[in-house]
């Protein structure tokens, strides 16, 4: 009897790549963690890393479901992709949101935006921020007040109950250094309501050198895994080395942020100022960690270039004119949407063949 | 028995909403109360019912060039008469339906019975069909509007049932348009699971 052999039939390309899905994603994990060391120092283990655990806990939970529903292998669950979307959500959460709600996300995120469509490389839109946007369209009040400042919990645990205090009080606290109560992009928009000399004056505070290196050592009012932006750094310098990032879309986003930061992002034209834009809200999270995800974004070198640009565009229209101060995920969201397009009109010509005449 | 069958097709088999996919504008935008679907329901169902009764009636009068528009002009005739008598004795939900009323003139469902049935039917199949079209509607929209209710309020028909704590802080994108969507497609699969089933066990 003649031996049956099978052999591999593959499309091409047929060279092989030492980049495994587990393997890119655990480096991925790896380079958020920094960030959550930096998120249970400033918020505490009950702000920070309860939500984390959860929101993982639920993801991969939410995945190994789906998976053993539609019969498929279940191993999937533990590829390190469901973490990542787990972590990424719980990190676009306030500090110290019910436990509740990283979970709720994070089933969404993983049903709704990645299961439903077949599971990890056919989804559409980045899930975790899917996740984010079905919180704040379904909890508003949850995800846009109640901003717990930095250092609040070592308030607390010393005896002082800041919470709900202007930040003034709080910053003439013992504990605390150093305190924001609104998000400083809160504070960016609502300045355009005041007096425009008042507006005027939050913001020049808001710019000021100080104001900027706490926005940088992550001593403001935020979501609870974007503002460690020094070790947001840190770890996608790691994802850098381990060659897992590719530069053009951190690069063209920020880029983008920055200038168009700087010409729309004030009360006039070229009135903004690049380094808050980029330093406020998500960006440094966003640009490095969401808008980076192989699956939703073009795969092409100009069509990233045109990703990120297109990205940051939409971050500061949001925040200036939107209904929301920080317009990160959004935007992220929406060019994720574009994204097949973008590749469609920045396909590489193949060798040799002939520019048409238009 | 074919009677019956007239009748029942839009129960399950021929369902307006979960089979033909007609008549989507209303349905999710309407079913975010159980209370308005039902409203909603009754206003379709009526018309749905007289305008394939008038059109079966005239089938062989109508000319067959021009059969759109005398459809439009009966269905428009009926759709008049519920947005009048509606206005007067149930203006909250007249209010609360606002602009989807006069939309029923272009409701697909309406027309399509009335291009695809009523106009090579007899009147009694006709008037059967509509009343089974129109509860099949009226279903489809209360299963709709009972799921996006209990998870976007916490209430079905008004009333609390998942508890106050529930209702402080429900899942409002349920009876966001979006919700309308993502839980369509959720309903949609679990027909399909169930015919599935159905099939295979056939």
């Amino acid at each position: 009897m003649a031996e049956t052999r099978t052999f591999q039939v593959s499309m091409s390309p047929h060279f092989g790549s030492p980049h495994s899905t587990r393997r890119v994603m655990f480096d991925v994990v790896i380079a958020l963690l920094p960030a959550l060391l930096g998120a249970v120092w400033l918020f505490g283990l009950r702000g920070a890393l309860l939500p984390v655990v959860v929101g993982v806990a639920a993801a991969v939970a939410a995945e190994f479901v789906c998976l053993r529903l539609m019969k498929r292998d279940t191993s999937a669950a533990l590829d390190g992709s469901a973490i990542v979307t787990g972590i990424l959500l719980a990190y676009n959460l306030p500090p110290g949101v019910p436990w509740w709600l990283p979970v709720l996300g994070s089933a969404f995120a993983i049903v709704v935006g990645k299961q439903v469509f077949g599971g990890l490389g056919s989804n559409l839109v980045n899930p975790a921020l899917l996740g984010r946007a079905f919180l704040m369209a379904s909890f508003p009040v949850l995800m846009t007040a109640g901003w717990s400042a930095p250092f609040e919990w070592r308030n607390a645990a010393a005896g002082f109950e800041t919470h709900g205090m202007p930040a003034s009080v709080v910053s003439e606290m013992p504990v605390a250094d150093a305190v924001t109560g609104a998000t400083p992009l809160r504070a960016w928009k609502d300045s355009f309501g005041m007096e425009s000399h008042d507006g005027q004056a939050v913001r020049e505070g808001l710019t000021d050198p100080g104001t900027l290196m706490n926005l940088l050592t992550g001593r403001r009012g935020g979501c609870l895994g974007e503002t460690s932006i020094i070790l947001l750094l840190l770890g996608a310098l790691y994802l850098f080395v381990r060659k897992v990032l590719d530069w053009r879309i951190p690069f063209s986003y920020l880029g983008s942020v920055a200038l168009f930061g700087w010409i729309l992002g004030g009360p006039g034209f070229f009135d903004g100022s690049a380094v808050f834009s980029v330093l406020s809200g998500g960006v440094i999270l966003g640009g490095f960690f969401m808008a980076t995800d192989m699956v939703t974004t073009p795969v092409t070198h100009a069509g990233r270039l045109v990703f990120g640009l297109g990205a940051g565009l939409l971050t500061v229209v949001i925040r200036r004119w939107g209904g929301y101060p920080e317009g990160c995920s959004y935007s992220i969201l929406l060019m994720n949407l574009a994204t097949p397009l973008i590749d469609r009109f920045t396909k590489p010509r193949m060798f040799g063949e002939v520019r048409k005449h238009a | 028995m074919s009677l019956w069958k007239d009748f029942s097709n839009g129960f399950y088999t021929e369902n307006p909403i979960f089979r033909i996919s007609l008549g989507m504008c209303p349905f999710l935008a309407l079913s975010t109360s159980v209370q308005n679907a039902l409203g909603m329901g009754a206003a379709v169902t009526f018309v749905l019912i007289w305008s394939n009764v008038a059109i079966s009636t005239l089938r062989n009068v109508i000319p067959d060039k021009i059969r759109i528009p005398c459809y439009i002009v009966f269905i428009a005739t009926f759709v008049s008469l519920v947005d009048m008598v509606m206005a007067a004795y149930a203006p909250s939900l007249h209010k609360a339906l606002g602009i989807y009323i006069p939309l029923i003139v272009v409701n697909c469902i309406i027309l399509g019975r009335a291009e695809a049935f009523a106009n090579k039917n007899t009147v009694t199949s006709s008037f059967l069909d509509g009343v089974g079209m129109g509860i099949g509607f009226t279903l489809a929209m209360a299963l709709m509007a009972s799921i996006r209710e209990i998870l976007g309020s916490g209430t079905w028909y008004g009333i609390n049932i998942l508890g106050q704590a529930y209702a402080d802080q429900p899942v409002l994108m349920a009876i966001l348009p979006p919700g309308a969507f993502v839980l369509m497609g959720f309903v949609l699969a679990a027909f399909a699971v169930i015919d599935r089933r159905k099939e295979r066990a056939a």
